[in-house]
């Protein structure tokens, strides 16, 4: 089963998600900030992993550069509340830029692109 | 003997006291004395006027045919002696010198031997000489010499009654000519009249065949009044030739002369001069003073006098006509100021009614083309172009009859009735392009007359206006002529008169600074206006700013719960029974979240958060590709797509924004053509002052945008449309202006919108390449390293 970090700092987004992706096959881990995502990250050989951009103590941005540092072949897909960035000097490095939908559609497809399913 | 001396005496008296005329008389006379003395002929010689010649003017034998008048100078001949020494004498033809001195009476008696000469005088006079001539030689009586001096002195008293009785006739005549012609003078005040009746009469009374009369100005020298009557063979001296001609002490200067004309005809005048107060400042002259069978002779000094003395009353006459006139002009001249100056003063009031440009304009021509203006039947304004050099007609009129009843005020501010198109009138400003030119570089006023050349040569002035003669005045502002007046009387050809010019110049200057005012005036609203937009852009730009952080704060804080909303209503969805109640309540929460996510990202997408990707593109390409996005649209509308696409340079622009313009703009006429229509796109390149756009027209035929909403609809929020977020518009200009393009709207009410997109044509991402050339794009280089 392919294990997958959902962080947001919403409760609310983190439930959805995981129940989307629960539903979907795969073993969700859930933070709700950025040190909490890299502790997850160093600890469990993640698949992939899901950044909000805005969260308290460490942002996503800054979770993301961490991440790529250790892990680059770990694919991380920026999921984000503000309006489409797409690609920004700090975006870069992500996989993915996905605009925040109540429809997961989007979301679940870019998913199983990153997983080669 | 003595009887027949009685009765020679008493015939004599009978005769001298006889009532037949003076001639007849004299011819009595004569024959009686030759019979009486039983000579063969008795013959009168007269003193001619000039007491120099004895003329033949009797003879016994009846009237003297004209080549018989036997001349005789003073001292010549017996006759000349006789006269010469008043005395009686007596000669024989056998005595030497006596043929010889008498030759010519031969002629009347070839074979005469004596010649008996009596002088004929009384106390005062000589009047000539009385000869008897007979075939024999004899002597003469005691007796009958004094038989002959008594017929003498008859022969004079009744010479001396005729010349008396001549004078008289003469001095009456005269008189009666004096009284015409001081009736003639006094009966008018009229110049033109009297001047005509001075010449006519003058001509009449010395019997001339023409006269004329002129009078010189004593400053300018020119000729005040003329006038002429009859046929006149040479134009009237002036007083100052007259007075050049030498004249004997005493005598009163006179010019005469006499002229063969080119027929052989010998023509005489006589000329006087005409005092005015003591100066000569006039001449009269007559022409061929003609006799009763009308040849012509020269005049004498009696004509001369006559002359004078009607000169004298003509003087008089003619001074007080002068004055008169003088008078009358100067009281005109008033008037006519007055009526200027008062359409000046109504004027000057009419153009503090406005400030604007065109409006005074207006109020200037009808103030120079209103009858009861200036009265000129075309006007025409034409003002400075300094960018271009130029002279450029702005607005002309000409008369109209529609104001005739109106009073002045109110006819100045109604509106041109009869426009004369002059927009199209250009003139460069420099001399040889004509008067309206040189006016403007000279600072002048030029009055441009009839077939004189116009100054600085060639004609410009269209065809229309080639009336006899124009006027232009400048507008001169602060010594810069700013514009120019032109005024003619194209229409009844009337002639331009001086005092209307006058005042258009004084007016010209008022008109000028009025103008130029209302230039200021103008120039002032507009930067005003501008700098009022200026001031209303920076407020929506930074109202816009505010509301961007705004909005990107507020999308962020409400996508993550609508997420949740959203994403949570979904799951419910799937749980829900097919049939349960509860599947619509779902169905609408997932459908508003829906809407408000869609409202989210067009917000975001309008306050600039997105930042896009830059690149090359084909626009055409991507029109096609956005029509593909609205072809189900389209067709559910039943709207028919005309392209006509030029090929185009290669466009650096985000193709996902610009493609988003461009769906905004279709989405909006599909939705003005709900019922169908024609949508038309049309690309072309566009030449702007800054550089090659690319243009893009869409053109809808939805009924176009009511007047009261079109300056809105690039308002954010603003939407007339009863869904959708009214952002449309204003999302597409944000767009293009970010890629320093502009959108442009034409609305032709009643037909169809045309929205027009121009996107410049960097000069950097122009890469020509083959089948896309523009002409322009193949002298622009792309830098090296391509097309980013």
């Amino acid at each position: 089963m392919k294990k997958i970090l959902v962080a947001d700092d919403e409760m609310s987004i983190r439930l959805l998600y995981s129940e989307e992706l629960k539903e979907e096959g795969y073993e969700v881990y859930l933070a709700a900030n950025g040190k909490e995502a890299l502790d997850i990250v160093n600890k469990v050989p993640l698949d992939l992993v899901i950044l909000d951009i805005k969260m308290p103590e460490m942002d996503g941005i800054e979770a993301l550069r961490q991440i790529k540092e250790k892990q680059p072949d770990l694919p991380v897909l920026l999921s984000t509340a503000y309006g489409e960035y797409r690609q920004d000097f700090a975006t870069w490095a992500s996989d993915e830029y996905l605009v925040k939908s109540s429809d997961l559609e989007d979301l679940k497809s870019a998913v199983k692109r990153y997983l080669k399913e | 003997m003595a009887t027949e001396r009685i009765a020679f005496l008493t015939q004599m008296v009978e005769v001298f006291t006889s009532t037949v005329s003076f001639g007849e008389r004299l011819n009595n006379l004569v024959h009686l004395l030759a019979r009486y003395l039983k000579v063969d002929l008795a013959l009168y010689f007269g003193l001619d006027k000039a007491k120099e010649t004895l003329v033949l003017n009797l003879s016994s034998q009846g009237p003297v045919a004209p080549h018989l008048r036997l001349e005789f100078p003073l001292g010549h001949g017996l006759v000349g002696e006789v006269a010469a020494s008043r005395k009686i004498k007596i000669v024989q033809r056998s005595q030497p010198g006596v043929l010889a001195a008498n030759q010519p009476l031969e002629k009347l008696h070839p074979a005469f031997a004596t010649l008996a000469g009596f002088p004929v005088a009384d106390d005062n006079f000589f009047y000539g000489v009385l000869i008897l001539v007979d075939r024999q030689e004899r002597g003469f009586s005691q007796a009958e010499r004094q038989n002959v001096q008594l017929a003498s002195l008859m022969l004079a008293g009744t010479l001396r009654q005729a010349l008396l009785q001549e004078e008289a006739k003469k001095r009456i005549a005269e008189l009666s000519v004096l009284f015409e012609v001081g009736k003639a003078l006094s009966s008018t005040v009229e110049l033109d009249v009297l001047l005509e009746r001075v010449v006519s009469t003058t001509a009449k009374v010395i019997t001339a065949r023409g006269a004329a009369l002129q009078i010189i100005d004593s400053v300018t020298k020119e000729v005040r009044v003329s006038s002429q009557y009859g046929e006149i063979s040479k134009s009237c001296p002036s007083p100052t030739d007259i007075l050049a001609v030498p004249t004997s002490p005493g005598e009163l200067p006179y010019l005469q002369g006499q002229e063969v004309n080119a027929a052989g005809n010998t023509h005489y005048f006589l000329a006087v001069p005409l005092t005015f107060k003591g100066q000569f400042q006039g001449t009269i002259c007559v022409y061929d003073k003609v006799t009763a069978n009308g040849q012509y002779l020269p005049f004498d000094p009696e004509n001369r006098q006559l002359l004078y003395t009607m000169a004298g009353l003509i003087v008089n006459a003619i001074e007080n006509a002068l004055t008169f006139k003088q008078v009358e002009t100067l009281a005109e001249k008033n008037e006519r100021m007055v009526h200027n100056l008062t359409v000046l003063q109504v004027i000057s009031r009419a153009l503090l009614t406005t400030v604007q440009e065109d409006r005074l304009l207006e109020i200037i021509l009808q103030g120079l083309t209103l009858e009861r203006g200036l009265g000129f039947d075309r006007a025409v304004v034409l003002m400075v172009d300094e960018a271009s050099q130029s002279l450029k007609g702005v607005k002309g009129t000409q008369r109209s009859d529609k104001f005739k009843n109106l009073p002045l005020f109110e006819a100045l501010l109604a509106p041109l009735a009869e426009e004369v198109k002059v927009e199209d009138w250009q003139i460069p400003l420099r001399p040889d392009q004509g008067a309206l030119a040189l006016t403007v570089l000279q600072k002048r006023p030029y009055h441009v007359q009839g077939a004189a050349p116009e100054p600085g040569g060639t004609k410009v002035l269209p065809p229309q206006f080639t009336a006899p003669e124009f006027f232009v005045a400048p507008l001169v502002v602060k010594d810069r002529a700013t514009g120019v007046i032109m005024v003619d009387n194209g229409a009844s050809r009337r002639p331009l008169e001086e005092e209307p010019l006058h005042v258009l110049q004084m007016f010209s200057t008022q008109a000028g600074l009025v103008v130029e005012n209302a230039h200021l005036y103008s120039t002032i609203e507009a930067n005003n206006r501008e700098l009022l937009l200026i001031r209303e852009r920076m407020l929506e730009s930074d109202r816009l700013a505010a509301l961007s952080s705004l909005a990107s704060g507020m999308a962020h804080e409400i996508r993550n719960p609508l997420v949740s909303i959203g994403g949570f209503a979904r799951r419910i969805a799937k749980l829900v029974e097919p049939n349960s109640p509860l599947r619509g309540y779902v169905e609408v929460i997932q459908e508003e979240v829906t809407r408000l996510e869609k409202l989210l990202r067009e917000i975001l997408d309008f306050t600039g958060e997105s930042l896009g990707f830059y690149g090359d593109h084909d626009l055409n390409k991507l029109l096609e590709d956005t029509l593909l996005l609205v072809q189900r649209d389209l067709e559910a509308c039943k709207i028919k797509v005309v392209k006509e696409f030029s090929p185009m340079p290669r466009l650096h622009c985000d193709d996902r924004q610009i493609k988003q313009v461009f769906y905004n703009l279709f989405q909006n006429a599909s939705q003005a053509m709900h019922q169908g229509g024609t949508l038309t796109i049309r690309t072309y390149p566009q030449e702007k002052e800054d550089g090659l756009y690319e243009a893009v027209a869409i053109t809808d035929t939805g009924g176009g945008i009511p007047l009261e909403v079109l300056h809105n609809i690039f308002n954010p929020f603003f939407s007339t449309k009863d869904y959708g977020t009214g952002l449309g518009l204003a999302i597409a200009q944000r767009i293009v202006s970010r890629h320093y393009g502009q959108v442009e709207v034409n609305n032709e009410l009643g037909k169809g919108v045309t929205f027009i997109v121009t996107l410049p044509v960097a000069k950097y991402c122009l890469v020509k390449e083959p089948g896309h050339g523009l002409a322009q794009a193949s002298t622009l280089k792309a830098p090296k390293g391509g097309g980013r």
